[in-house]
């Protein structure tokens, strides 16, 4: 547990020394380093996610909304106001938490679990639709075209090198500010309503106070997500509000490892990866993630990241061969396949 | 003074009464032991005191101030602190991790401060898991301060329960049924831990259906039976009262 809190961002090392390579040494056209960029932007939509799901323990399928509203909020404030992408940046994030607090307000104060998960997913219906029908505002089903990029002193971040690398960086922050979270006295009171809300309750916790802040910080964060997407796509449109993106940030999630802090960052990359990968299949490559899904929840129930870190602890340890057996790990909450 | 006390206090459960018209008062510096056969109310009146249950009727006066239908997060704020009859503990942190958790109350430190880890918040830091440490020495698991919750002896669990409730810093804590699934050397540890609690100021509640287990240490104890009460006084007079034979053994043949 110390281990985890404390070694959580600085075991992602590797991952960023990769990171930093990648458009230098694999990913040299522009095509490719645009794949890098939806990486990044699919991370931080997975770690906001993940922050409902590993952290409160919570589910909400109204996630793509509060990542395409902080598009659309940035991009909007952007063609029709001139105002700059570098406030967009912050007021996206600012909006979408604000709509968060609401509808969080709304449903925390009476659902959890699988409740939650389906008032969040009206809302997300709701949302998709009006971003849909209200064509004054939203431009309707085409969207907003011709979103301007960021600039820096009369250069603007075009190409998608830079983006990347700025977007990197922001992932990083965010990352670094995640970890640190968790052993705040905020992120200790969500961490214990999430193990066990009658007893956070009984020594002075305000459960749903804290739950519905945390809610709204994770749809800030998605919201920010939404407006890197919005200022490097340079378009927005109502599908960005729907459930497909909803399921790249659940794959991401899910594959990558719940409650990791690196692993949606993973779960991202290798969703973009394979993609790529099976790009020809067109539609059926989601027949193909549905699969590999089911096969990671039922084989590596704990997501990809915490299998690689466990192989990587063992192969930094050298005790490859004790009497470790794989499987006696203990899984909280599931019988399963634990030998003890 | 009374630091708790009920007037009237009801609860229905479909139209039948959990707890009928209670009159309980706590004093200041007690240990009052609320007992009663099982399925008698004991546990309900807890919740009701402690805001987990709405009352259908009468209030609960705390502190000389009304505080029916409060939440539990702001009882606990004014030092109204419970712990479960089945144990309840966050179990997949250590021992640890569970008082710190559950310092929330008494953690000092700032959002800025944790980002930034300044200076400052790592004293606070350092301050709170001494404080965790002297609680942990204080119920007997300082040497079980790295293991995971649920690794714990039952005995164990009970007494982080308690190291838990402690660091609410409670004027009053609510103990329900804390002996349950605990042997004879565990429950009189247990006990003494409870007398030492209230030498250091801290008022008890102690629900206990196990009558000889708790005579020894109340300082006063009310019966109750099918939501009512039958009898308060003193252990020996309880223990002598026809009422409670009858309730705890049925009545005796021809009496």
């Amino acid at each position: 547990m110390r281990l985890r809190n404390s070694a959580g961002f600085w075991f992602g090392g590797p991952v960023l020394v990769v990171a930093l390579g990648m458009p230098v040494f694999l990913f040299t056209n522009s095509y490719n380093r645009g794949l890098l960029v939806l990486i990044v932007i699919y991370a931080i939509g997975g770690l906001s996610l993940d922050y409902i799901m590993g952290e409160m323990g919570q589910f909400s399928f109204g996630h793509a909304a509060f990542w395409g509203f902080g598009a659309y909020v940035s991009a909007k404030l952007a063609l029709d106001l001139g105002i700059s992408p570098w406030i967009g940046f912050l007021a996206a994030p600012l909006a979408a938490g604000l709509v968060g607090l609401l509808i969080g307000y709304i449903a925390l104060r009476r659902t959890r679990g699988l409740e939650l998960a389906i008032v969040t997913l009206g809302f997300g219906v709701l949302a998709w639709t009006v971003a849909l029908r209200w064509r004054p505002v939203t431009g309707g089903p085409s969207g907003l075209r011709q979103v301007p990029p960021p600039g820096i002193l009369g250069w603007e971040l075009r190409s998608e090198l830079s983006y990347y690398y700025f977007a990197l960086l922001v992932l990083l922050v965010i990352v670094f500010l995640l970890s640190r979270l968790r052993q705040s006295r905020f992120g200790r009171a969500v961490r214990s309503i999430h193990e066990n809300e009658d007893l956070a309750k009984s020594i002075g916790v305000s459960a749903t106070r804290y739950y519905v802040l945390a809610f709204s910080f994770a749809c800030a964060l998605v919201g920010f997500s939404g407006a890197l997407y919005a200022h490097h796509f340079r378009f927005v449109n109502p599908n960005l509000l729907g459930l497909q993106y909803m399921f790249i940030f659940l794959i991401a999630v899910l594959v990558g490892g719940t409650g990791t802090l690196w692993g949606p960052v993973l779960g991202a990359a290798l969703f973009v990866l394979v993609s790529e990968w099976l790009r020809a299949l067109q539609e059926y490559r989601f027949v193909i993630f549905g699969v590999v899904l089911l096969l990671v929840v039922l084989f590596m129930p704990g997501g990809v990241f915490p299998a690689l870190r466990k192989m990587a602890r063992r192969v930094v340890a050298g005790d490859r061969k004790l009497r470790d057996v794989p499987g006696a790990i203990r899984q909280p909450g599931t019988g399963g396949s634990g030998v003890e | 003074m009374a630091l708790v006390e009920t007037i009237g206090l009801t609860r229905l459960f479909g139209g039948l009464s959990a707890v009928d018209r209670l009159e309980l008062r706590v004093g200041e510096g007690e240990i009052m032991g609320l007992i009663g056969p099982n399925g008698s109310g004991k546990t309900t009146v807890l919740n009701l005191i402690t805001g987990f249950l709405k009352p259908t009727g009468g209030s609960v006066i705390y502190e000389g101030e009304e505080v029916t239908g409060a939440r539990p997060d702001e009882l606990a704020r004014r030092g109204l602190v419970r712990t479960f009859q089945i144990t309840t503990l966050f179990e997949d942190l250590s021992v640890r991790d569970n008082v710190l958790h559950g310092s929330h109350l008494t953690n000092p430190t700032s959002l800025v401060g944790a980002l930034t880890r300044s200076r400052r918040y790592r004293r606070q830091c350092a301050e709170m898991e001494e404080r965790a440490r002297e609680l942990l020495a204080f119920v007997g698991l300082e040497q079980r301060i790295d293991a995971v919750a649920r690794d714990l002896s039952a005995g164990e669990h009970r007494y982080l329960e308690i190291a838990i409730a402690l660091a609410a810093n409670p004027k009053m804590l609510l103990l329900d049924e804390p002996a349950t699934g605990l042997n004879p050397e565990e429950a009189a540890y247990l006990m003494d831990l409870i007398r030492t609690l209230r030498s250091n100021g801290v008022t008890v509640l102690l629900v206990e259906h196990n009558m000889r287990l708790i005579t020894n240490i109340c300082t006063r104890i009310t019966v109750l039976n099918f939501g009512a009460k039958i009898a308060e006084g003193s252990p020996e007079e309880i223990v002598d009262n026809e009422d409670v034979v009858t309730a705890y053994l049925g009545k005796r043949r021809g009496a």
